[in-house]
């Protein structure tokens, strides 16, 4: 029988931190060697915490709420929110309350409603691409697409979008290159212009009574029998902007570098715009932004690794997505994999809730970029700059229009 | 008999992502919520194939395929 290994083994032990983007560029061959030598991993990073990279490892966790707990979600604790971010730092039961309030706010039927003005905007944004034949896709598309349909949705006022990408970099990002502390200052007070913004969204609320309206059906929502107070709609607001925005970003982002880099695929899915849903499903899969934590509620083996009562243990996505064990020739892009249970969305209770709108939105973007500019190369001068965290992603996506490597 | 196959969810491991109704609107629909509710079942080789695809997709488990 061999030994159980605990945080003081030595062979488990990997330098890793989330948070430095130098180690964007080789993180998949990190994980790889993770998942292949210490598939629960110890870092020393953040006061030390854990590192599980398998599929298995992570969908077991996703769905073991009692022992994984989502009460932080971050390493280190705080984004500059106020208190837990609901739903998503909240354990079952009170989970699945809030849940039930948020679920049809995103149903498919819902968003499939919006389809006409996620189209609009898309092709708005791609017009303007279209007048020159240099853009940054960020600036131009990636980071104005969620927002502006995060607004739309919202039914709040578009021309405010600029100023939520710029709250929303701040707290995602903190400000580069400045000390932990500084970050935290700039994050929080970027979080407290968010929160000014929802109060008077809610305050311009107050008499009417719009059953379709998302504020004002939060406004009326419930928690059993009592109202929901300011603070917890507050939160709720919150979290749909910093789960919306940037991982839509990213992904956006990601898949053009790929596209960009992979001609072949790219003209084999602007030639056959049927294969976008699978083609979706495949870049989510290969590059998932979102590396959420769990809190470790009772002492438990994982891998054969001892963890304790305290711990934290980190779950990056793509590292489960690709997993050789869950799936074929995990390092390559098929857009016509089949079959692919990815979990870039998450597993078990908080499986991403804008899931169905984030699928529209990517969707649509990639059948009206490929349909109107096929073709689109990088820019060998100015390379793309992608940052790390929890939420991976990419900054800066120099693109050159018309051309194809 | 009949080659045709319908699915079971199970309630308690499905957590609503849809890949479910996305590919198979003739046997799912969904619910207000985003969950799936059966509404038919697979017979032609194309849907046999789509359900198949269900069963393998679902990032939970929680689909089976039963004959009816
Ligand atoms: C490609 C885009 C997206 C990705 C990859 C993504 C990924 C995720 C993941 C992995 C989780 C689960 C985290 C965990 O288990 O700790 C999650 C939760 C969540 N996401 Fe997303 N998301 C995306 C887009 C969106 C959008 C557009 C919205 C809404 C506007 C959204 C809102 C949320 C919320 C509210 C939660 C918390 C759910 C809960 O805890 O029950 N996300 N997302
Ligand atoms: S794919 Fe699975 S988890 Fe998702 S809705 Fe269908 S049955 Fe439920």
């Amino acid at each position: 029988m061999t030994e159980l290994r605990d945080a003081a083994t030595a062979d488990i032990q990997y330098d890793f931190d989330i948070h430095d983007s130098n180690a964007a560029d080789d993180l998949f061959e990190t994980y790889a060697e993770m998942r292949n030598r210490c598939p629960v991993a110890h870092t020393p990073h953040y006061g030390g915490h854990w590192v599980a990279t398998k599929y298995d490892d992570i969908h077991d966790i996703l769905r073991n709420p009692t022992v994984f707990s989502s009460e932080s979600v971050n390493i280190p604790g705080t984004i500059g929110q106020d208190g837990p971010m609901i739903p998503i730092e909240v354990d079952p039961p009170d989970h699945g309350i809030y849940r039930k309030l948020i679920n049809p706010l995103f149903s498919p039927k819902r968003m499939a409603d919006l389809e006409p003005q996620i189209r609009a905007l898309v092709n708005e944004l791609i017009d303007q691409m279209l007048e020159s034949n240099r853009v940054d896709f960020v600036e131009a598309f990636a980071r104005e697409l969620p927002s502006r349909v995060f607004l739309a949705l919202m039914g709040w006022d578009i021309a405010d979008a600029s100023r939520f990408n710029e709250w929303v970099d701040l707290i995602v990002l903190g400000k580069p290159g400045a000390s932990e502390e500084e970050a935290t200052e700039v994050r929080t007070a970027a979080a407290m212009e968010v929160y000014a913004y929802f109060a008077e969204m809610i305050d311009d609320r107050a008499g009417s009574d719009d059953a379709e309206d998302i504020t004002q059906i939060l406004i009326n929502g419930t928690f059993e029998d009592r109202e929901l107070t300011q603070f917890e709609v507050l939160n709720i607001l919150f979290l749909f902007l910093i789960g919306g925005l940037h991982t839509v970003q990213g992904q956006l982002a990601h898949t053009v570098i790929f596209m960009a880099e992979n001609p072949i695929v790219r003209k084999q899915l602007a030639t056959d715009l049927s294969l976008v849903d699978s083609a979706v499903e495949e870049m989510l899969r290969w590059e998932s932004a979102i590396c959420p934590a769990r809190l470790v509620k009772e002492d438990v083996v994982l891998g054969g690794v001892q963890l304790r009562a305290g711990d934290k243990v980190l779950i990056p996505f793509t590292s489960a997505n690709r997993d050789e064990e869950k799936f074929d020739n995990a390092d390559t892009v098929d857009i016509a994999r089949e079959p692919n249970p990815h979990i870039a969305f998450g597993a078990g209770n908080h499986r991403c809730v804008g899931s169905h709108l984030a699928r529209l939105e990517l969707r649509i973007a990639f059948e009206e970029l490929h349909r109107r500019m096929p073709a689109y190369r990088l820019d060998p001068a100015d390379p793309p700059v992608r940052h790390l965290s929890q939420i991976k992603g990419v900054v800066k996506l120099p693109l050159i229009i018309g051309e194809s490597i | 008999m009949s080659d045709a196959l319908t699915a079971e969810v199970d309630r308690s491991a499905c957590k609503g992502h849809g890949r479910c109704y996305m590919t198979n609107p003739e046997v799912f629909d969904c619910d207000d919520e985003g969950f799936p509710i059966v509404i038919g079942v697979a017979s032609t080789a194309q849907e046999l194939s789509d359900l198949e695809r269900a069963v393998n997709n679902c990032p939970e488990q929680a689909v089976s395929a039963l004959r009816v």
